[in-house]
């Protein structure tokens, strides 16, 4: 504890204290709905047959593929109600599912060609710009998250991860005075920064008390094992999608796209696989070019995206690369406060091979 | 403190025997005796919605871990407390963040200007105090503020202080007895935004 040597002034008393304890933060009762859910999933884990007496589901449901990281990193869900970007789109333009197919292939097979191997002591850099939504009532801003990753040429040693609230923020809904006057905890980031680091980039398996490396890859979570395991084969690794999107998410096609975003996001994927990714997506009945030249931040590319249950899911891909850009999420049906075509989400990737760990790309 | 409103289980419910073959049915009841609670106190420290994650969280490393409580060595309660303390840990910049803006927010609250122009300690409103609280607190360490607030917020007592973080109960008395001195004497002079800038 630190001296402070300031003017003297009256020390609190007991009974002081106790009062300035009880009015900090006071306290507010856990919502019906978490309650539930919560001890629906526990009674579920202790193996229970109780029936989860989960009431309906009203608003959007807590965003499942990021399950893995409110779960290991705990704070992600904080501020996360859903993600919105300022930017609307128009929802009328998709361009039909041949077009997709045909260009979706096209860009597939541009993306043989574009794999960085790494050199012994080299490391992939991958920096994920991820625009996530802190909301409190009417009030929505989008917040810029960078979240960087350092991996090296063998998995098993250690990786590097940062985390960063950058404080860049979009308003999507009222102004940021507006915001602070209505009370809105705004500097509170409520997403985890810092930095980790950890063998296979399986971070918290220290604090957890787990053996890192022993997870099995996942399409949210891939390890090298899992990248390779996944069939090149377009009909083979759409089969293999489809059963691991099997009752899960909203709507099975939408799954399959979000499936194959999670994967890309992740910035490991090997070119013959990306290329498989494309093939295997331009399969998915309903798939449409919702954007010709979607905007990233500046980088532009092509948006192939599927719509189901008042949600759109776009995964961007530039056409003379092959290069996956980046993904976006819109509302089509809109919320209090947010039109739709409002875009929900937006994540926007880039790699690179750095010479170390820590080390930026030039330029 | 709250003690006798998060107290709903029996008394021979306290130390239940958490390792028989249908753990559903024992963690049914730990939750509902348990998770308002320990919401109520999370959220205090670290806000409604990270709260929630970690309740979940707790209750399911404690399911987890359940051969691993021995009701003979503390209340189940506290060993519950205990957990949640443990997975607080990776919120304490958020923690410590949060009370930061509290109390550079003093300037702006209500009450706050009176309290500024008569700098008369037993004056000051609960508000007023509740800021300079929190510029206090965020100085503690992160074991300090564990045992007072376990204890304030929580409403713990010493011997359950002392189950869940796993340390002898004089040192909770000790430490407690030190940190609500220092508080008692530091907290009001915690200067806010206002008073830096007249300074």
């Amino acid at each position: 504890m630190p001296e402070n040597d300031d003017n003297v002034r009256d020390m609190w008393s007991e009974d002081e204290l106790d009062r300035a304890l009880a009015a900090l933060q006071p306290a507010e009762d856990i919502d019906e709905r978490a309650y539930h859910r919560a001890k629906a999933e526990l009674l579920v884990a202790a193996g229970g047959r109780e029936p989860a007496q989960e009431p309906v589901r009203t608003a959007a449901p807590k965003r499942r593929r990021w399950a893995w990281w409110a779960a290991s990193a705990g704070t992600v869900a904080a501020m996360v109600a859903s993600v919105l970007v300022v930017q609307t789109v128009q929802l009328d333009n998709a361009v039909p599912s041949a077009a997709a197919v045909e260009q979706l292939n096209w860009a597939a097979a541009k993306a043989v060609s574009v794999d960085e191997p790494l050199a012994p002591g080299q490391y992939r850099y991958i920096a994920t710009h991820a625009w996530w939504m802190a909301s409190m009532n009417e009030y929505s801003y989008l917040a810029e998250n960078l979240l960087e990753t350092w991996v090296p040429a063998d998995e098993k040693q250690d990786w590097l991860w940062r985390r960063d609230v950058t404080g860049a923020r979009k308003w999507v809904s009222g102004t940021e005075q507006e915001a602070r006057e209505a009370g809105f905890p705004i500097d509170e980031a409520g997403w985890p920064e810092g930095e980790w680091r950890a063998p296979c980039g399986d971070w918290f398996a220290e604090e957890e008390g787990r053996e890192p490396c022993a997870t099995p890859g996942s399409w949210q979570v891939p390890n090298a094992e899992f990248l390779a395991s996944l069939p090149r084969d377009t009909d083979e690794l759409y089969d293999r999608l489809r059963a691991d999107t099997e009752d899960r998410g909203q709507d099975p096609d939408l799954e399959m796209v979000v499936y194959v975003a999670d994967v890309l996001r992740t910035g490991l994927v090997p070119a013959d696989l990306r290329a498989a990714l494309y093939r295997a997506l331009a399969k998915v009945p309903g798939l449409q070019i919702t954007e010709q030249v979607a905007n990233l931040d500046g980088v532009h590319g092509t948006a192939y995206g599927i719509s189901a249950k008042g949600q759109r899911h776009d995964v961007i891909v530039d056409p003379g690369t092959g290069q996956f850009i980046g993904e976006r999420q819109v509302t089509e049906e809109g919320y209090e406060n947010l039109p739709a075509g409002t875009v929900t989400e937006y994540t926007s990737v880039t790699t690179a091979v750095v010479p170390a760990m820590g080390v930026r790309p030039q330029g | 403190m709250t003690r006798q409103a998060d107290e709903p289980l029996p008394a021979d419910k306290d130390r239940p025997y958490l390792g028989g073959p249908e753990p559903a049915v024992e963690f049914g009841r730990l939750f509902d005796a348990y998770a308002r609670p320990l919401h109520r106190y999370l959220a205090r420290r670290v806000g409604q919605e990270t709260a929630h994650d970690l309740v979940s969280e707790t209750f399911l490393v404690a399911l987890n871990q359940r051969h691993s409580y021995d009701p003979r060595r503390g209340a189940v309660r506290s060993w519950l407390y205990g957990i949640a303390t443990n997975l607080l840990r990776r919120q304490v910049r958020q923690e410590v963040r949060a009370l930061q803006a509290t109390a550079r927010s003093a300037g702006h609250a209500p009450g706050q200007e009176a309290s500024h122009e008569t700098r008369v300690a037993d004056r000051l409103d609960a508000a007023a105090m509740a800021t300079r609280l929190a510029g206090a607190l965020a100085e503690l360490s992160e074991g300090d503020r564990d045992v007072l607030l376990l204890t304030s917020w929580a409403g713990l007592d010493s011997t359950e202080v002392a189950d869940a973080l796993d340390i002898p109960v004089g040192t909770v008395r000790s430490r407690l007895h030190r940190v609500r001195k220092w508080l008692r004497a530091n907290a009001p002079k915690m200067t806010t935004r206002e008073e830096d800038g007249n300074a």
